[in-house]
């Protein structure tokens, strides 16, 4: 035997204040003794609960049918026992089977029914997997690029390795990295399908070998763990209202040894000259603005605690100052237009912000891009670069 | 997709992709066999499907299920053999185990009731039933959830194959 059999493959749980019986991991007995206590509990939770029962399989990667018909098996008697009990199933939309085989349920007890647990797994998800953010992510990628791709052998970056990219977005990185370092393998993942789909068709055009794309939700992926040299996820910490968990499961990919790469912003330290007031006084106002929808646009110089608190170690900061001298200052001026027309636009209109607000929201933004433009102007954009290493 | 050929049968030509074989002792030795081989396998299958992951995480979860089944064969000699292959957006799995000539019929009974028309109700018929899950249940659901086709050729030497093709790569979005 390995150490591997003798580690618990699934776990069960019952969360009593939500009356929700949850599952995970792999579930794949030889008989179904060995199921034993999670069936005991599933069957201790049916005798407390009234009203609803959820049954949470999100995490749920396998579960082979002698297991399936055990678990099913209770539900289905107790639907039959207390009519008046009703059943919740919650699934993953990346689990492909899930929802088609506990979908079979509502089929035959009414009283079960399945939800897709999707979409809402942070506030402001709405505003970011859309595609009208692929142009300025396209833009945003070319600028910090120069910078990274000194920035990442630093941070444990070597041709060969097998890395992912989490919240890879459309794909862009990934692609600047297998060109310019050559991993050997690069997984990039992310949970809008229409990024995935440009990124997609990027490499088909292009030619692109050695980078899988695939779709997942960052807070509970389909990967398995320590498989990856280095796991990267930029800009993207600072969308989720709870970081602590995507870190999780960054740190639980990565091979011991292995290295996460986090890049982050602090809004509020944009920064132009001429102008410098009003630039000031708007991204001030950004900073509040996604603190509204439960996103910390200023989580870059926290990065240092967050590796810390997930139990990394060598942990390395570092940051950068994306300007309008790096190359074409139209393209930083591009990308500052881009944020005006989303965090001006929809966000603010959102939040129920009136338009004396937004004039002078949108002046800041207005006033960033004269200082980009202005033959003497100097305009930034600061970035926070955090590693650390997962302990053997 | 490049060009499709045909074999002599007429049917499409399916590109090997990987096989193992094995003793059935050795396989039968630990029922984790099952599941080291399902996820190994998949994962190897899976590197040049558009979504990898998931591809996977779909063949594990059919793959094993026909992994649990040759577990439970009563032959204690001869071989495991697993063979992968592929057509397009469908992978055909074929899985050849010992087997005793009523196991063989049963088999043979088993895949014509999930190429017949209610195999979705055998199938719900079985979940909502009193019995316990038998091996039918598990190629009635390859059929109904993973739109698996099946069937059933006979090998030499008192052994079967089973054939099964699952077009994964379309089930995804
Ligand atoms: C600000 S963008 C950053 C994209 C990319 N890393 C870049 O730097 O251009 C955030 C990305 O996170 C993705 N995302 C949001 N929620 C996610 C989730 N639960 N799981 C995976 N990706 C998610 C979004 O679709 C979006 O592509």
């Amino acid at each position: 035997m390995s150490p591997y059999d003798l580690l618990p493959r699934f776990k069960a749980q019952y969360d009593a204040n939500n009356q929700e019986f949850s599952i995970s991991g792999v579930v794949r007995p030889q008989g179904i003794d060995e199921l034993g206590p999670s069936i005991a509990l599933l069957r201790d939770a049916i005798g407390r609960v009234r009203g609803v029962l959820y049954v949470n399989v999100r995490r749920l990667t396998q579960m082979n049918n002698a297991a399936f018909h055990a678990f099913s098996r209770i539900i289905i008697d107790a639907c039959r026992a207390r009519p008046e009990l009703k059943f919740v199933v919650i699934t993953s939309s990346v689990v492909g089977w899930t929802s088609r085989k506990f979908g079979r349920l509502s089929g035959i007890e009414p009283n079960i029914t399945i939800e897709e647990y999707d979409s809402q797994f942070y506030p402001g998800q709405g505003f970011l997997e859309e595609g009208r953010f692929v142009p300025i992510l396209r833009t945003q990628t070319k600028m910090t690029w120069r910078h990274e791709r000194a920035i990442l052998p630093r941070h444990g970056m070597r041709a060969g390795m097998v890395m992912a990219d989490i919240c890879c977005g459309i794909g862009d990185f990934a692609v600047l990295v297998q060109k310019e370092f050559q991993p050997s393998r690069i997984v990039a993942l992310d949970h809008s399908i229409s990024s995935l789909d440009y990124a997609r068709r990027v490499m088909r055009e292009f030619d692109i070998r050695g980078i899988e794309y695939t779709y997942g939700d960052a807070s509970e992926m389909l990967l398995d763990e320590a498989q990856f040299d280095l796991v990267t996820c930029r800009h993207s910490l600072q969308i989720f209202n709870r970081p602590e968990l995507i870190l999780k499961e960054l740190y639980r990919i990565c091979k011991p040894g292995g290295r996460v790469y986090i890049t982050n912003e602090k809004n509020s330290h944009c920064l132009g000259e001429p102008r410098a007031e009003s630039i000031r006084w708007t991204y001030n106002e950004v900073a509040k603005l996604f603190g509204h929808f439960e996103m910390d646009v200023e989580l870059g110089p926290k990065s240092r605690r967050y590796l810390i608190e997930a139990g990394f170690e060598d942990i390395r900061v570092e940051t950068f100052m994306v300007t309008n001298l790096d190359g074409d200052p139209q393209d930083f001026a591009d990308v500052i237009a881009a944020w005006a027309d989303v965090y001006a636009g929809e966000m603010a209109t959102r939040r129920g912000d009136g338009p004396e607000f937004v004039a002078r929201f949108r002046q800041g933004f207005q006033d960033h891009i004269f200082a980009a433009l202005h033959p003497k102007g100097y305009a930034g954009w600061p970035i926070w670069v955090a590693s650390g290493r997962r302990p053997q | 997709m490049g060009p499709v050929h045909h074999d002599l049968a007429g049917g499409p030509t399916f590109e090997p992709m990987i096989q193992i074989d094995m003793e059935i002792k050795t396989f039968v030795s630990a029922w984790r066999h099952c599941d080291y081989v399902s996820t190994y396998m998949a994962r190897m299958v899976s590197q040049n499907r558009s979504d990898s992951v998931r591809h996977s995480n779909l063949f594990s979860s059919a793959f094993n299920e026909l992994l649990e089944i040759a577990f439970r064969t009563r032959h204690a000699d001869g071989e495991l053999a697993c063979r992968v292959s592929r057509h397009g957006a469908t992978d055909r799995i074929e899985l050849k185990f010992p087997c005793v000539p009523e196991e063989r019929q049963f088999y043979e009974e088993a895949v014509s009731q999930v190429a017949g028309f209610e195999a979705s109700e055998r199938y719900l018929n079985s979940v909502s039933g009193d019995l316990a899950p038998s091996r039918e249940v598990a190629l009635l659901e390859l059929a109904v959830d993973y739109n698996a086709t099946l069937r059933v050729e006979e090998a030499d030497g008192g052994a079967i194959k089973l054939v099964v093709d699952l077009p994964l790569e379309g089930l995804q979005h």
